[in-house]
């Protein structure tokens, strides 16, 4: 349109306008994460200002306090905890989001209506803390990794994203299957799901980065230091100002407090960021169904 | 006349019937499900019961004797609920009330660019901290904020200021919360709002350009119009979970100094019931919640079926 028609003084003013404002925007997202980035990176014997760190050239960076995360033991157990309740709790979420999702779509299904209700009504009323935390811990949760994953392993957010998605796959293709004689059950199996793959990627990716962030129900129900995942381990190690036995004198070695704090976080974000650009592709059509069309 | 009837009544049972047994494969599947949430989602709100009693723990839901109102009367009588209700709804608002024009204006700004690397860059850049944790979140926080290494505070020290301590500092911490919450979900709120800009008819701006209409005119008069509806329906939807005020970044960010301006209801209801034990009194402050979550979303929904012709559910 603009390449058809001269540009106008005012219109050029507008353009300026624009990017210049998406450049400050692009500028303010940054520089808090490079700001971060380069405080992780910061030699032990650094002198200057937090400007100077940021302008330091990567090559005086000291990668000590990643080492000394990578090298130290409840750093290591903890992300092997974070690991496996995103990994455990991904399967099982999908394992109880997939067949609800499914059922719900099917607009024949005698009952549907009902299982809607039984489905929307704890999305609308919330009893509150207290009462699930009665139950997860009569439940004997406490000090499982199940705890932190199990009471949110359905959202009823992703269940109605989910329904959307199998709705508007085409109804020819179900009911041919049918006419051959499948069962529902195989045509959820055989043709669905194989056809399902990014909306299951993505609902999966939400579950998982939802697990993999979760630090409240880690608190809430899990005391044992061994089952502790990461954010429990990176809660304790910003909120500590010296004295805590985690940055105690030699427990990360060299490298100084501020350097292991803010690294300690980039570590915990790497399987996100790897994770980002699978979920980036599809996450524009699920917020769309789900905030529109529930 | 007998055997009429029965062959009129007899195909709809018998087709409900063959309806049920031809999806029983989905009925076994889908029950597992029904069972999760009868366990997780519905015995909590079974378990919510002890707001009317006194808790005891060995006595357990049913067993612990029944006090009515009680525990609901000692919140609203506390010299705490009108702090808790105001720093709530304080949250809730203000965070709207920045990210919300922050969103419609990087929806536009993103929709009108067209600088390719740009647009892609910034569309990148502005997702991402919305999948960062609030305990990330708080040590991206420290690294700008932190007396001893804070950028922000380097500013001030070479003006020669003294280094301020703002996330203990009762003026700046709201500041703090409203502003992160912008930064961490400005970009995802964006979303929405872009897709309502797609979907603007490309006529109508060739009919402004051959009317001469100016860039200015454009966004202004065919822009904005197009995703006002959307607008309206995200600060409905916003007003409807007006009593969530984001427990996990207040409760990452707050400390002992500031409660006074930081503790909502989701944190206080955290501190009462489960570091105090007063089991009885946090579900009451719960279940307060919940009940007024509920009216808010159910009118919320049915102010946006009104102006949209659709409801959420």
């Amino acid at each position: 349109m603009t390449s058809t028609i001269k540009l106008t003084r005012s219109d050029r003013v507008f353009h300026i306008f624009i990017d210049a404002a998406l450049a400050l925007i692009l500028a303010l997202l940054i520089i808090p994460i490079w700001s971060t980035l380069t405080l992780s990176f910061r030699p032990n014997d650094f002198i200057g200002s937090a400007l100077d760190g940021m302008i330091l050239p990567p090559w005086k960076w000291s990668t000590a306090a990643y080492k000394a995360l990578l090298g130290h033991r409840s750093f290591l157990s903890a992300a092997g905890n974070s690991f496996r309740i995103f990994f455990e709790g991904v399967i099982t979420a999908l394992f109880f989001t997939v067949p609800l999702a499914y059922a719900l779509s099917i607009k024949t299904l005698p009952g549907r209506k009902l299982l809607y209700g039984i489905v929307l009504v704890p999305y609308l009323f919330n009893p509150g803390l207290v009462p699930n935390y009665l139950l997860v811990t009569k439940l004997g949760l406490t000090n499982t990794l199940a705890a932190v994953f199990l009471p949110g392993a359905v959202s009823v957010y992703n269940t109605l994203i989910m329904k959307s998605f199998f709705e508007e796959l085409p109804e020819e293709l179900k009911e041919s299957a049918r006419i051959d004689g499948a069962s529902e059950l195989t045509v959820l199996l055989k043709i669905i799901l194989p056809l399902s793959k990014p909306i299951l990627l993505t609902i999966g990716l939400y579950y998982g980065v939802h697990f993999w962030n979760d630090f409240f129900n880690a608190m809430l129900y899990i005391n044992d230091a061994k089952l502790q995942p990461l954010p429990i381990l990176l809660r304790n190690i910003l909120l500590s100002s010296g004295m805590n036995e985690y940055v105690e004198a030699n427990a990360f070695g060299e490298a100084p407090i501020y350097a292991i704090k803010a690294a300690s976080v980039f570590l915990a974000a790497i399987p996100m960021l790897v994770a980002y650009p699978f979920i980036q592709r599809y996450f524009v059509k699920g917020t769309m169904l789900g905030s529109i069309k529930g | 006349m007998e055997g009429q009837s029965i062959l009129l009544k007899n195909p709809v049972s018998h087709t409900l019937w063959r309806r049920i047994v031809r999806h029983k494969s989905i009925y076994l599947v889908a029950s597992l499900s029904f069972i999760y949430f009868i366990i997780f989602k519905y015995v909590p709100i079974w378990n919510a019961q002890i707001a009317f009693r006194d808790f005891q723990a060995l006595e357990g839901v049913t067993g612990s004797p029944w006090i009515g109102f009680k525990n609901f009367s000692d919140f609203v009588n506390s010299y705490y609920f009108w702090e808790l209700i105001r720093n709530t709804v304080f949250y809730s608002l203000g965070k709207m009330l920045f990210s919300v024009p922050a969103a419609v204006f990087l929806a536009v700004a993103l929709y009108e660019c067209r600088v390719f690397w740009l647009r892609k860059t910034v569309q990148t850049m502005a997702y991402l901290p919305h999948f960062l944790s609030w305990v990330i979140m708080y040590a991206i926080l420290l690294a700008i904020l932190s007396p001893s290494n804070g950028i922000l505070n380097d500013f001030i020290k070479v003006f020669g200021g003294e280094p301020i301590s703002f996330m203990t500092d009762t003026k700046a911490f709201p500041w703090i919360v409203i502003l992160s919450d912008t930064w961490k979900e400005t970009g995802w709120s964006a979303i929405i709002f872009l897709a309502a800009l797609m979907g603007i008819d490309p006529c109508l701006f060739e009919a402004a350009a051959v009317e001469g209409a100016s860039a200015w005119q454009r966004v202004r008069y065919i822009t904005l119009p197009a995703i006002k509806p959307v607008i309206v329906v995200v600060v409905l939807l916003k007003l409807g979970t007006v009593l969530d005020a984001g427990f996990n970044q207040i409760f990452m960010l707050y400390s002992l100094p500031v409660y006074s301006v930081a503790d909502i209801i989701d944190t206080w209801i955290y501190r009462q019931g489960i570091l105090e034990f007063r089991f009885g009194l946090a579900t009451a402050v719960g279940l307060f919640k919940g009940v007024f979550g509920l009216l808010l979303l159910v009118g919320s929904n049915k102010l946006i079926k009104r102006y949209t012709g659709n409801g959420l559910y």
